[in-house]
């Protein structure tokens, strides 16, 4: 299995965010006679929808098979290197030769972030793809450029099913009702550690710790027996905080984390998120967690280099982790993978990754095409392709029925982990995740706090700050495109 | 005097001192660069780092110009900053002689417009470009990337400033033996500013050859795509190939060097140039 870290969540630079508001009115003006053609984004940026009308009409339904022009060809930007854009180029290559009347041109854009940029870049009079790989959590920011075409318009003009989705990741795109694309590349993070120290702690191997306390207490015996110098690498990382909450069942933010209304506000800030905080900082004071970059590879190095038992990091670095131990390098690490430890055992984690977002305003046929190829590599069978081939968790159920990805499981089963780990747990709105307008400007500055935990800071007023200076993030990012 | 001349020799010692330090800490992140480009991705990640390449490994930089297709992006970084640097070189002589030894109407208004356009930050207008850029029907060609850097208002900048400490009485001598202004350009003018030249030169180079962002904005295909790009892609994608990735910054970190040392010398006085004339 060709095996790559995938850069599920590449840091969040602090992008020109300032610049957005000039884009989403450049995209109003300049692009608004096109994407007046009935694929305006419903709800728009202000107006919470809750989509009881059907969208289908919206949909260029058999504008592909109408159109004189064939094929039909559309340009997907996306952001993966290396072994996934291998498996990616194999799938779309299947994709052009099964459908003679769409041809698919793959364009790599480096990284999510450089994407989001260039498309952003675009909104002012650019020249736009049919299809953009997104980060999770851009999808607002996405929303908000009223460029897209949302897939549900789509998914209810063909008739097509959705059920067949993996409940957490179609729900994290959907936004006060409205589905506004499709599940693609995704990731959960899970616990990876190393089985030979917790052995030498006179810790059981196969017990993996399942909440904080229990991952705390584990440490302690780690560092105290010497197996290790440190019990956990933690990477710094706002994922603690959004998927510590999630299974807790807190809400990130209010509304219904953005999800009945517009994000105002965050909520991390309660009885959940204080206790997250106290426990990073005690794991911090008491030397048991090693604080890692958030870029890179350290904390995986620093579990491999037997100087911390465990890590938490995404479960598309598997792959990588696998051929990396199989080098030989590293003989007496025995890696044990296990779903991610939180405030309470086996609560919903928030699904992470990417999706692809069909543009508006192209023209019917190529918004029509590129909905079918979007839609397409959503499917089972190319799911399970795509899962074997990258690592990332099948966005269908029906993939694992596939004997490809039964057979990399069957191999590894560690890689169903993060799948087992994706299905648990209630769909609640804190499960389904935060929608959050400036979503790298908060995860920023969650990442300074988490900082300054390190630094010794007192959690309780690191808090404070963080959600103060987290809201007017928000509220400058709001007040801009109200 | 032998206790004056110890103490100035001390002296000196410690100013050494500090400066072999100062010079360490800014050389490190360079010499790191090139031992891990030089080691196995395993070695990278080991704890402690091995800070000198026992046993050289070459593969990252044949991996790098082989899967990575560097020698595509350096060519094209090549091919850029090159037209860059000779354009910028034409229009700012040809400019700041104009402003520095011409008279004509509107001259003052006119450079101060010309200064204006160092203080729009190169963010505001990005968005406009790429516009103007894909109307032209430039995206994914050459010129995209070339022409809208031929002009700047720095270099126009430095050498007026650097022609106005041509010697007036060089002027008049050199219309009594009848020598037009672009005679009096080439012959005497360019070659006396040939620090600031030399300096704009390099600083243009420097400049097109580090672009990241316009280059990505306008090119969709690897064809054109210059080698910032390429790096950006070769970078932070997998363990195994961490080394391929510090490989392709020495690399691509290399014509830089290059011309750092060969033009050091007119860098540093280009530097000073305008400094106290005019």
């Amino acid at each position: 299995m060709p095996a790559t870290v995938s850069r599920i969540r590449p840091r969040t630079r602090r992008i020109a965010v300032a610049a957005i508001p000039f884009l989403l009115l450049a995209a109003c003006s300049s692009g608004g006679s096109k994407v007046g053609s009935g694929t305006t984004s419903p709800g728009g940026a202000t107006s919470p929808t809750t989509a009881t009308a059907s969208l289908a009409g919206q949909c260029p339904n058999g504008a592909v098979a109408q159109s004189s022009q064939q094929p039909i060809q559309i340009t997907l930007w996306h952001s993966m290197t290396q072994a996934n854009l291998k498996t990616l180029v194999t799938l779309t290559d299947q994709f052009n030769a099964s459908h003679p009347d769409i041809h698919v041109n793959l364009v790599n854009q480096t990284s999510y972030i450089d994407t989001l940029t260039k498309y952003k870049a675009t909104l002012g009079g650019g020249a736009r793809p049919d299809l953009v790989q997104i980060q999770d959590v851009d999808q607002q920011l996405m929303i908000d450029t009223k460029s897209v075409l949302p897939v549900q318009a789509c998914f209810e003009a063909k008739h097509l099913d959705t059920s067949d989705f993996v409940p957490r990741a179609i729900s994290y795109y959907t936004v006060r009702g409205v589905d506004y694309s499709i599940p693609f590349a995704m990731s959960n993070p899970v616990l990876y550690y190393n089985k030979a120290a917790f052995q030498k702690a006179g810790l059981d191997p196969n017990k993996p710790p399942k909440t904080l306390d229990e991952l705390r207490q584990d440490a302690q015996q780690i560092v105290s027996s010497g197996a290790d110098k440190y019990g956990i690498a933690l990477k710094n990382d706002p994922w603690h905080l959004e998927e510590w909450s999630a299974m807790a069942g807190a809400l990130y933010a209010n509304n219904g984390n953005g999800r009945d209304k517009r994000a105002t506000a965050v909520e991390f800030g309660g009885a959940t998120g204080q206790q997250i905080y106290s426990w990073i900082s005690g794991m911090a004071r008491d030397k048991l967690a090693e604080s890692t970059t958030s870029n890179g590879f350290d904390n995986l190095f620093a579990v491999a280099n037997k100087v911390a038992a465990m890590t938490i990091d995404t479960s598309a670095a598997l792959g990588t982790i696998f051929d990396v131990l199989g080098s030989g390098q590293y003989k007496d690490i025995q890696l044990g993978v296990a779903p991610l430890p939180g405030p309470v055992a086996g609560g919903p984690t928030i699904q992470a990754g990417s999706s692809l977002f069909v543009i508006s305003g192209t023209s019917p046929a190529r918004e029509e095409a590129a909905f079918t190829f979007a839609e397409w590599l959503s499917e089972g069978p190319q799911q399970a392709v795509w899962s074997a081939g990258t690592g990332y968790v099948p966005v269908r159920t029906s993939a694992t029925t596939q004997p490809v990805l039964q057979q990399a499981w069957t191999a590894r089963p560690q890689l169903r982990i993060a799948y087992d780990q994706i299905l648990s747990g209630a769909n609640t709105q804190a499960a389904q995740g935060p929608v959050i307008g400036d979503m790298e400007g908060v995860r920023t500055a969650v990442e300074n706090a988490e900082t300054s935990l390190f630094q010794g800071a007192d959690p309780t007023s690191t808090m404070q700050k963080l959600v103060s200076s987290a809201n007017s993030v928000i509220s400058d990012y709001e007040s801009r495109v109200s | 005097m032998p206790a004056r001349k110890r103490r100035a020799t001390a002296v000196r010692a410690v100013h050494y001192g500090v400066l072999v330090l100062l010079a360490a800490v800014v050389l490190f992140p360079i010499y790191i660069t090139v031992v891990n480009s030089l080691l196995t991705p395993e070695a990278i990640g080991h704890r402690p780092p091995s800070l000198f390449p026992t046993h050289p490994h070459g593969s990252g930089y044949v991996s790098a110009f082989r899967s990575g297709h560097l020698a595509i992006y350096l060519r094209n970084s090549i091919l850029v900053a090159v037209a860059i640097t000779v354009g910028q070189l034409v229009t700012s002589v040809l400019a700041g002689y104009a402003f520095a030894l011409l008279r004509f109407p509107f001259r003052n208004a006119l450079f101060v417009v010309f200064l204006a356009t160092l203080m729009v930050p190169y963010e505001a207008t990005i968005i406009t470009n790429t516009h103007t850029v894909t109307n032209f029907g430039w995206i994914n060609k050459y010129p995209a990337l070339i022409v809208p850097f031929l002009a700047t208002g720095l270099g126009t900048f430095l050498l007026r400033q650097a022609f106005l400490g041509v010697p007036r009485e060089l002027h008049d001598a050199a219309r009594l033996d009848g020598y037009g202004h672009w005679r009096f350009l080439t012959r005497v003018a360019v070659p006396l500013a040939r620090p600031a030249v030399a300096a704009l030169a390099v600083f243009s180079f420097l400049g097109a050859w580090n672009q990241y962002l316009w280059p990505l904005l306008v090119t969709n295909t690897d064809r054109v795509r210059t080698v910032q790009i390429g790096l950006r892609q070769l970078e932070g994608t997998s363990i195994q190939q961490i080394n391929v990735t510090f490989a392709g910054t020495v690399i691509a970190a290399f014509p830089i060097f290059l011309l750092l040392v060969l033009f050091q010398k007119q860098l540093v006085r280009g530097l000073t140039a305008g400094a106290v004339k005019g």
